[in-house]
């Protein structure tokens, strides 16, 4: 007999426990189940279907599955990115007529015009991070879609950044490499397993008919 | 083999799949290997503990199933790794798992044959030495020496379990191995012990 069976002889002497051992650790986990927001999500849906009528005071509308940690989280990453796209902004302002440059293969001049047109444009990245953080929390797949689409042209982007370090500083290239990286982290949390379950039971509570609620 | 074995409708990765939109199915994962991975943590770090372990074990696989790797069917070794971290975290309780046993070995049965007596007595003596030998391990030895021994994991699952390469889990095995084997042999209970169960 070698070390082995000695170990699994010394082991059998421990019998598999009863069920009412484990009583007290299965309601622990069915605690946690039942406050998990999927499960509010399944059981909001159930009410939904079973309910003849809205109460009082609230619209016959389709209800929303609250978001899982991923989508918030990525929403976070977002509000992240709009920070950091505002920082991009601010540390670009200054080389505004060389971006310009740069980009459309001549030479602008920083003119009150080009600088606002920079601005406004920057605004507007700002803008779209937050929205698409707004949108994806609702479950809405089109922002998911779309964020990936913006996060595939910010790439781009920190590419052409990367190549003005040595020309504008190091702050504007850090400060796109932020950006970028919120980006990546808020895509690869959109489309994790958990995050498409709740676009999907989103989808399909928005596309759920009112005829489809049964009647009295 | 000590298990059923799921079809891939019912396999544990199927359950955990369907957990991510309705969770009460998670429950199932518990029914299914609950009562295996209180067992391991009982024989590692006492029943007492065991009880919580084996609820935060569970509490821990449920919050990031979301993680878990589809392509693998069975989530025994997900859930063996998860409970050995704990135990990581418990080792105190661990060590004193193996004195209670040393100590509980010192003490022979009540008395019978006196054939039956030697081999209790002499078994006994086997489990201090092994129970000796297990305290003096790593603990990364040890995990992978017990999950094997004990679980019966193949090297994969515990490559799995423990998110180490699998040579590291042949390397780390054949080191433990050693290891008790010398704190086994050339003792006398050893012998004794060899006698006795080649004779029975």
């Amino acid at each position: 007999m070698n070390e082995m069976e000695l170990l699994r002889e010394l082991a059998q002497e421990t019998p598999l426990p009863a069920p009412a051992e484990l009583e007290a650790a299965r309601a622990r986990l069915v605690a946690a189940i039942t406050t998990d927001p999927a499960t509010y999500a399944t059981a909001v849906a159930e009410v939904t279907t079973s309910q003849p009528y809205p109460p009082a005071g609230q619209s016959a509308g389709p209800l929303r599955p609250p978001a899982p940690a991923a989508v918030l989280t990525a929403a976070r990453f977002m509000h992240g990115g709009a920070i950091s796209s505002a920082a991009y902004l601010i540390a670009a302002l200054p080389f505004a007529d060389d971006v310009k440059g740069s980009v459309l293969s001549y030479h602008l001049a920083a003119t009150p015009l080009i600088i606002t047109l920079v601005i406004l444009a920057g605004l507007a990245v700002i803008g779209l991070w937050l929205w698409m953080a707004r949108a994806t929390s609702q479950g809405k797949n089109w922002a998911r879609v779309l964020s990936t689409v913006l996060f595939g042209l910010a790439t781009l982007e920190l590419l052409s950044a990367l190549e003005l370090i040595g020309k504008n500083g190091i702050a504007q290239a850090l400060t796109a490499a932020l950006t970028w990286l919120s980006g990546l982290a808020a895509v690869w949390l959109l489309w994790r397993p958990a995050s498409s379950a709740f676009f999907k039971s989103a989808r399909a509570a928005r596309s759920r008919p009112p005829s489809q609620i049964p009647g009295p | 083999m000590r298990r059923r074995r799921g079809s891939a409708a019912d396999d544990d990765a199927a359950v955990i799949e369907g957990s991510w939109r309705e969770p009460e199915r998670f429950a199932v994962l518990f029914d299914r290997h609950a009562p295996y991975i209180y067992r391991y943590l009982a024989r590692r770090a006492g029943r007492q503990v065991a009880d919580d372990l084996v609820a935060e074990t569970f509490l821990a696989a449920f919050a990031k199933r979301d993680r878990y790797d589809l392509g693998h069917a069975d989530a025994r070794p997900w859930l063996y790794g998860i409970a050995t971290n704990l135990v990581g975290q418990h080792r105190r309780d661990e060590a004193r798992q193996y004195r209670i046993r040393q100590a509980a070995a010192a003490e022979p049965e009540v008395p019978g044959h006196a054939d039956r007596v030697a081999a209790d007595v002499t078994a006994q003596a086997m489990r201090t030495l092994l129970d000796a030998a297990l305290a003096a391990l790593s603990a990364g030895d040890r995990d992978v020496l017990l999950l094997i021994a004990w679980e019966q994991l193949t090297y994969q699952e515990v490559s799995r379990a423990l998110a180490i390469p699998v040579g590291t889990v042949q390397s780390r095995l054949h080191r433990a191995r050693t290891k008790v084997r010398q704190v086994l042999a050339g003792t006398d209970a050893a012998a004794a012990y060899e006698e006795i169960t080649t004779n029975e």
